[in-house]
């Protein structure tokens, strides 16, 4: 037995359909971002931009975003912890994703 | 060469073979919970840096790099790598500009979802991407899709403008399966970098300098080696040392006659 169907394993998503290629947004916490823009430049999938008058800039993900991949980079720099990726991402058919559980911090055993 | 082999045989209890020469050594303890030891540590704090500063770095901090990454494991010990280090920019800028016009030729063959939904170049390019991903389903797969088309659009750089730049190049010959040998090499590399609080990016897109004639003559890479992976080292801007929440996976776990399934 696969994991996959045999319809899936034929099923290569569209690229352009977010119901098919599920990329998630990462969560800015507004009240904690202070608009420092560090994570904009951690980001590999260039999916944040600065906006906001000066002084009071912050974050947020692109309108058009596609491809975040819960690197969670974003919260690493992040100097405030108002950023954060909270799933991972996954497709429909031939892509799809097996036996992922819940987003953690490296746990101590 | 009975007489060895009878005893071999005689000795091959591992405790015994200790005994015998005298130095049992005690099995080392670390209790549930521990803090995390130095190593651990750094594997934790290892983020990919794509944002370095202008400084470059050490010439000596590289070579120990290089150092540890030549006792990386490998299968047979056959050391199936060859670095090249390049620290020009108007270098790393030249083989930046080649990546970027390969990038280009991809996506706008294959990347649909920058087109007009419905128009005739779309409806080719969706064409063309469904029948080469069935053929190479790891390189049209979704993610690098996207970033070949942000590297086109100029929104992405591929070597990350960074100071130093390792190619790690591949015996194809090598024992085994030599890409796994690759990995393991550039993970001292960059484990020990991040150790030495340098950041580095592995850039899989390096391996597009396979297809130019230009840059394998240049840098020298000839068959039976090619570019199999290269390495951006440099100093991060920000500290990227928090670690990070990421998802558990599925762990099957066989002991005492049963089964579990851990995360």
């Amino acid at each position: 037995m696969a994991l996959l169907t045999r319809q899936e394993r034929r099923h290569f998503p569209d690229w352009d359909d977010p119901s098919q290629c599920i990329f998630h947004r990462v969560t800015v916490d507004l009240d904690k971002c202070d608009g420092c823009k560090l994570c904009t430049l951690a980001c590999p999938a260039n999916v944040l931009e600065q906006y906001g008058d000066k002084g009071k800039k912050k974050v947020r993900v692109k309108a058009d975003a596609r491809g975040c991949i819960s690197c969670n980079n974003c919260y690493a720099i992040c100097e405030s912890g108002a950023i954060q990726a909270t799933r991972h991402y996954d497709f429909v058919g031939y892509y799809r994703r097996f036996g992922r559980g819940e987003f953690a911090k490296p746990r101590m055993f | 060469m009975a007489e060895g082999t009878a005893r071999v045989l005689a000795v091959e209890d591992p405790e015994e073979v200790e005994q015998e020469a005298g130095r049992s050594s005690q099995i080392p303890v670390v209790p549930e919970g521990a803090e995390w030891n130095a190593v651990e540590r750094v594997m934790l704090q290892r983020r990919s840096i794509r944002k370095y500063r202008k400084a470059q770095v050490p010439a000596h901090l590289i070579r120990r790099l290089l150092e540890v990454a030549r006792f990386a494991p490998s299968q047979g010990n056959c050391q199936p790598w060859k670095f090249i280090v390049v620290r020009d920019p108007d270098m790393i800028r030249g083989m930046e500009d080649f990546c970027v016009g390969q990038c280009r030729k991809v996506s706008n063959a294959f990347d649909y979802a920058t087109l007009p939904a419905g128009s005739l170049k779309y409806r080719i390019a969706r064409i063309k991407a469904k029948l080469f991903g069935r053929l190479q389903p790891n390189v049209l797969h979704p993610v690098p899709v996207s970033a070949v088309t942000a590297i086109a659009q100029g929104r992405f750089a591929v070597f990350h403008r960074a100071p130093t730049l390792i190619l790690i190049l591949m015996d194809k010959r090598g024992v085994g399966i030599p890409p796994v040998d690759i990995g393991i090499c550039g993970t001292h590399i960059v484990l020990a970098a991040r150790s030495l609080g340098l950041g580095t990016c592995w850039v899989g897109f390096s391996k597009l300098l396979n297809e130019s004639r230009e840059w394998c003559e240049r840098l020298g890479v000839e068959p039976p080696y090619e570019v199999a992976e290269a390495i951006t080292v440099g100093y991060p801007v920000g500290d990227t040392t928090h670690m990070i929440p990421r998802e558990t996976h599925e762990i099957v776990w066989f002991e005492s006659g049963k089964k579990q399934i851990l995360y």
